[in-house]
């Protein structure tokens, strides 16, 4: 990963300074927090907790020819007590890591490096190369390539079950606006061989679809299909109607064949499961924009499995005041679950949700409470509830350095107590470079 | 057989011509802006009708289906599966990898514990809900972990 690294920003030096120019708009988002905490496990010796985990960007806009950026993100963790996470001290990885060229028509881009694709049914990400344009008369093409990224060895076994190259794409066609459909497909080379779990190859086609046939409705949604079961993996359609011009009203609709669907989720040897057991929901939801201060939402959902169905309804409420400078928020969900949804041998999964929370923003300071309560019809490891409550409060010292502190403190059926406490930096800071070598622009 | 080699060599050249032909127009396709001309408020639910009436050809979508009412924000993967390009002239990657990444320790609603209006996913004790959620609807976890095998679950998921 390292060569990778170097690599990329050796092509972006390499590429600003080929033009004679080193002229750049770089973007530095930086936040550093630092955990507090104790754990008391029964058995164990107490342990003093003090991670300190670093998240950072940084952009690179307008380079070369000003079409050229490049993007990097990324975290790393270090403890400075006892080990907080797993038995490393110290860990961290590149989120993603990608050089892009955005040419100025047909909005072609080209990237390459370690990059997350989204393309139709693909949500992936990859250590290669993605490309893709709008072509004439409406239609589009996309393509991507490379090598797994991987991830954490499967308990077990010394593979995350995952082949090791992947490549797919997208093709689609625009009508106007009233009409997108595109075809996409993923195919990963075959999966590894495991001793205890069952891997299965990902591999799968789709279509997706957006209609709106008036201005006031959008239908939205896509089906995949599993080659290697042979079978329909999903179907996920979302309409949206706009009766007024704040009422927002949704219909939705998921089923899932869960072998197919799941197919390559190793951990859970999905490609073994049952292939006619399903999943499905269908729900219908109403969001209005009462005026610029205050929205209200109300939603339903039931859901459906092969042991029993369930269902769930509340609202949210939003308000914002002072140039959004105060906002807030309420809500309230009931979920009505049967035993098949239980942990353990209750007899009901049913629970209530309560929410609020209150932020305030001014140019110097910043505050925030988050209250969250969870009330079980039938009690959780001898618990009616789980609740937390969040406090946060920052000061800003200039428009781009802050330091902030948030406290926690709840009660739940999986620790009894729990407590947090975290310190955050952050730097948020965009920079004009601008150099003129020998031989520039004059 | 003798057909099949005279039709290769037209098809390839009809294929050429049209890949010429395709590229000569391509500067008339039009693009999305890099970016938005005009910086957002942080923490805004964007309506995207206020300022724009009509589609942008460049999405060739109405751009009030992006208003970021509560239901959009619910359902925005269906807006980012076949237009993420439209997200991005607002937003970098990193927003979408708060929540959506491969190999991250930290839960995002710690790590923006003074932001609770982006309602991250996972807030409170999600560790004892997640028994009930993921019964629910396991594709919903699939979506974001299926692929990842995060440490944090191989812990337990053995």
């Amino acid at each position: 990963m390292k060569k990778a690294f170097c690599a990329l920003l050796c092509a972006a030096l390499f590429a600003a300074t080929s033009s004679g120019t080193l002229a750049a708009d770089v973007t530095v988002d930086s936040s550093t927090l630092f955990g507090i905490g104790r754990r008391d496990i029964s058995g164990a010796s107490k342990e003093r907790l003090l991670p300190a985990t670093e998240f950072l960007g940084i952009t690179a806009d307008k380079l070369a020819d000003g079409n050229l950026s490049l993007h990097l993100y990324g975290w790393g963790r270090a403890d400075l007590a006892d080990k907080s996470f797993n038995s490393d001290k110290s860990s961290g990885s590149l989120t993603y890591g990608y050089l892009q060229y955005r040419f100025n028509q047909a909005g072609t881009t080209v990237r390459a490096g370690r990059l997350f694709v989204r393309e139709g049914i693909v949500n992936e990400q990859i250590d290669g190369i993605s490309a893709r344009t709008d072509l004439p008369m409406g239609f589009g093409l996309s393509f991507f390539g490379g090598a797994t990224v991987h991830t954490a060895h499967i308990s077990g076994e010394t593979s995350d079950g995952k082949g090791d190259t992947l490549y797919g794409g997208r093709v689609n066609y625009r009508y106007k606006g009233l009409l997108e459909i595109g075809l996409s497909g993923v195919y990963e080379s075959a999966s590894p061989t495991l001793v205890t779990h069952t891997a299965g190859d990902y591999r799968r086609v789709g279509g997706d679809i957006w209609i709106t046939p008036v201005k006031a409705v959008d239908i939205i949604g896509h089906s995949s299909y599993n080659t290697e079961t042979q079978k329909f993996a999903e179907h996920t359609y979302l309409l949206n109607v706009k009766p007024l011009q704040h009422l927002v009203v949704t219909g939705e609709f998921n089923q899932h064949r869960e072998q197919s669907y799941l197919y390559a989720w190793t951990m859970f040897s999905a490609a073994a499961l049952n292939p006619n057991d399903k999943s499905s929901s269908a729900g219908l939801s109403a969001s209005y924009e009462i005026n610029k201060n205050l929205e209200l939402a109300a939603d339903y959902k039931h859901y459906s499995r092969e042991f029993g169905s369930a269902d769930r309804f509340g609202f949210d409420t939003r308000v914002n005041y002072k140039d959004n400078s105060i906002r807030g928020g309420i809500g309230y969900h009931y979920l009505n679950a049967g035993e098949g949804f239980a942990i353990g041998a209750n007899p009901s999964a049913s629970y209530h949700e309560f929410r609020c929370y209150a932020m305030r923003d001014t140019k110097s300071y910043f505050a925030a409470i988050d209250l969250l309560g969870d009330f079980f019809k039938d009690k959780i490891y001898n618990e009616n509830s789980a609740w937390e409550a969040t406090g946060s409060l920052g000061y800003h010292f200039t428009p781009a350095l802050a330091l902030s502190g948030d406290l926690s403190y709840g009660r739940n059926p999986q620790f009894t107590e729990e407590a947090k406490a975290l310190l955050r930096l952050t730097y948020n800071m965009t920079y004009n470079m601008t150099y003129t070598g020998i031989g520039g622009k004059k | 057989m003798r057909t099949c080699k005279l039709l290769l060599p037209l098809l390839a050249l009809a294929g050429l011509l049209a890949i010429v032909a395709s590229c000569a127009q391509m500067k008339t396709v039009p693009g999305l802006p890099a970016s938005h001309p005009e910086t957002l408020v942080v923490g805004q639910q964007v309506n995207c009708a206020e300022c724009h009436e009509d589609q942008k050809k460049g999405t060739m979508k109405p751009f009030n289906s992006f208003s970021h009412t509560q239901s959009f924000v619910k359902n925005h993967r269906f807006y980012a599966a076949s237009d993420d390009r439209l997200c991005s002239t607002c937003h970098k990657s990193s927003f979408c990898n708060d929540c959506h990444t491969n190999q991250v320790e930290m839960k995002p609603s710690i790590k923006y514990g003074n932001r609770p209006d982006r309602e991250m996913p996972h807030r409170g004790n999600f560790i004892t809900m997640h028994k009930i959620e993921g019964k629910l609807d396991p594709a919903s976890c699939y979506r974001c972990h299926g692929r990842a095998n995060n440490e944090r679950c191989v812990a337990c998921h053995r």
